[in-house]
């Protein structure tokens, strides 16, 4: 886990040369991004600072396991949908739109990962993903990534073996925990899936109706469905080599495609163990005696 | 003077609390909207509530700006720039007449029309209880549980740090158009426009921080949304409050872990348990 750009005390060697703002932005941010992060660093005759969206709790929780908040880093992407036809009555992955959804989500959080190298962060938590439609864009979408850059006070790096910032969307509270426990994350990720839920026929609406009865042709769907999402995830969180994942979530969501076609979306943080021996502290438990 | 500076005077003159009559802290009890419970916390940390205050703003914007502008609509920006330093100052008068020394729990109410834009904060002072004089120290939209919490680990607030832009999405051209029908791709001038908008809502909103010597800006929130009566005119607003550490060093809170068994009780239900029994 050494890497040269984070090694102790040292700032990244594209910073003392930002002055014109242009020219160091990474690749699909425009201009004025950069502008507004190297406003964040210190630098010879200009005193930075930290943003931050995370909470007066969080923000504290993160000191507390040795972070500092860098700066509020985002990425965004506007993105065309294609089309894909369906059949009536086949159940079947939506193999042009999983993808769409896939790579615009992975595009918003590159751009993140970008501003979050660009101020020299080991890593990016409470990130949230969003996804915006506008009235003027007929099957065009704005997927968002949004969270606070942090970097280790004790010089070491946290980054993952990609060399990349680690990002998680765990809250300030549960990256403390986590941290309490001897694990670190090592990144987000995610498996999606969209997915066209056949028909009914006539035929089996006919033989169905007044019955208790299994739909087996809608179970199968969405239970494939799920499992392709979360092997994905799944798939990505081997990449990071990570020992688990935590925090899972299962987003179903129609977009605008309509009743039978879903979008499956697992989300969670990859994590793995950290050297040393760690031991979970005891909780106290406690009896509020509000109302 | 302006027919605008006329009415902006007017308007000013109505919502100033230092000239409304009869709303003095000293003269009368103190008033707050803060709940028992943070009240009791501030008290511990030896600070006290003294009135509700408010500072309000209204700032013009030109005819037809909307209509007419492409990429960032400079003037609703500069517009929100004006009455947020406005309003905070407004808020900063009458906390100081009030006697207090900052302003705790601001809430921000931002609306945007197609001819002006308003600013209105309204929180409640406070100051500290042993303290003979109350210098003005700082304005925030931080709880006062959170200003207790941050205040112990050494960081004290500052202001309120904000920043907004406008910008008007960028029409496709019928080929582009044509061209992007049903493939997946990536649309660089909306993304980029949008993006920009973002960034300069919070570039601003740092800048405001920088100018009150923040070492910090804690619990951003970025609003976005419908702006005037276009659908293609997007605003951002960015808002938080600017902080700096005031001892050597950041002071530790060593939190503990807890379970609390609150749900555990609320979940069993004694009345159900009795009319099961058939007592």
């Amino acid at each position: 886990m050494t890497d040269a750009r984070s090694a102790p005390g040292t700032t990244p060697p594209a910073h003392p040369v930002k002055a014109p703002a242009t020219g160091a932005v990474p690749e699909g941010l425009p201009p004025d991004a950069g502008r507004r992060l190297a406003e964040l660093e210190d630098r010879p005759g200009h005193k930075g600072m930290f943003t931050s969206d995370l909470s007066v709790n969080e923000f504290l929780l993160i000191k507390e396991v040795g972070f500092h908040p860098l700066g509020f880093v985002m990425g965004s992407s506007i993105y065309h949908l294609g089309i894909q036809t369906r059949r009536w009555s086949q159940s079947q992955e939506l193999s042009k739109l999983t993808e769409a959804m896939y790579e615009a989500r992975q595009l918003a959080m590159d751009r993140m990962d970008a501003e979050a190298t660009e101020l020299g962060a080991d890593g990016v938590v409470g990130v949230r993903l969003d996804v915006n439609y506008y009235e003027w864009g007929s099957d065009t979408a704005e997927f968002i990534a949004v969270g606070t850059a942090v970097k280790a006070e004790d010089g070491r790096s946290y980054r993952n073996r990609q060399g990349k910032p680690f990002t998680s969307d765990l809250s300030g509270q549960d990256f403390w925990v986590l941290m309490q426990t001897g694990h670190v994350p090592l990144g987000l990720v995610m498996g999606t899936c969209v997915y066209h839920i056949a028909h009914r026929g006539l035929g089996q609406t006919l033989r169905s109706t007044g019955r208790n009865v299994e739909l087996p042709n809608f179970t199968q769907a969405l239970y494939e469905a799920r499992e392709l999402a979360m092997t994905r995830m799944q798939d990505e969180a081997n990449e990071l080599g990570a020992t688990g994942i935590v925090g899972v979530r299962l987003e179903e969501k129609s977009h605008m495609w309509g009743d039978h076609t879903i979008e499956f979306l697992s989300l969670g943080t990859a994590v793995a163990s950290s050297e040393g021996d760690h031991s979970i502290p005891q909780p106290r438990t406690i009896i509020s005696l509000d109302g | 003077m302006t027919l605008r500076d006329q009415v902006r005077q007017a308007v000013t003159a109505v919502a100033s609390p230092t000239t409304a009559k009869g709303h003095t802290g000293s003269a009368r009890g103190t008033t707050s909207d803060l709940t028992i419970d943070e009240t009791l916390l501030l008290h511990s940390a030896g600070w006290e509530p003294v009135d509700l205050v408010y500072g309000i703003s209204w700032w013009s914007i030109p005819w037809g700006v909307w209509q007419w502008a492409t990429g960032e609509v400079q003037e609703a920006s500069a517009a929100f720039t004006g009455a947020a330093e406005h309003a905070a100052k407004q808020l900063r008068q009458a906390c100081e007449q009030a006697g207090g020394s900052g302003v705790l729990g601001v809430e921000v109410g931002v609306r945007v029309s197609s001819h002006h834009v308003s600013i209105e904060l309204t929180g409640t002072a406070v100051r500290r209880i042993d303290a003979e004089s109350h210098r003005f120290e700082f304005v925030s939209d931080l709880s006062a549980r959170d200003f207790v919490l941050l205040t112990r680990a050494g960081w004290w607030p500052l202001g309120l740090a904000t920043g907004a832009s406008f910008v008007v999405a960028p029409r496709r051209t019928a080929r582009e158009w044509a061209s992007q029908q049903g493939q997946n791709i990536e649309l660089p001038n909306l993304t980029q426009a949008l993006y920009l908008a973002r960034e300069r809502a919070m570039e601003r909103m740092q800048r405001s921080g920088a100018t009150m010597k923040a070492d910090g800006i804690v619990a951003v929130k970025l609003r976005e949304g419908r702006a005037s009566s276009s659908v293609r005119v997007i605003q951002f607003v960015a808002i938080g409050t600017g902080v700096h550490l005031r001892t050597a060093a950041h002071r530790p809170i060593a939190p503990e872990m807890v379970v609390p068994l609150d749900e555990v009780v609320r979940a069993f239900d004694v009345k159900s348990l009795r009319s099961a029994g058939g007592e």
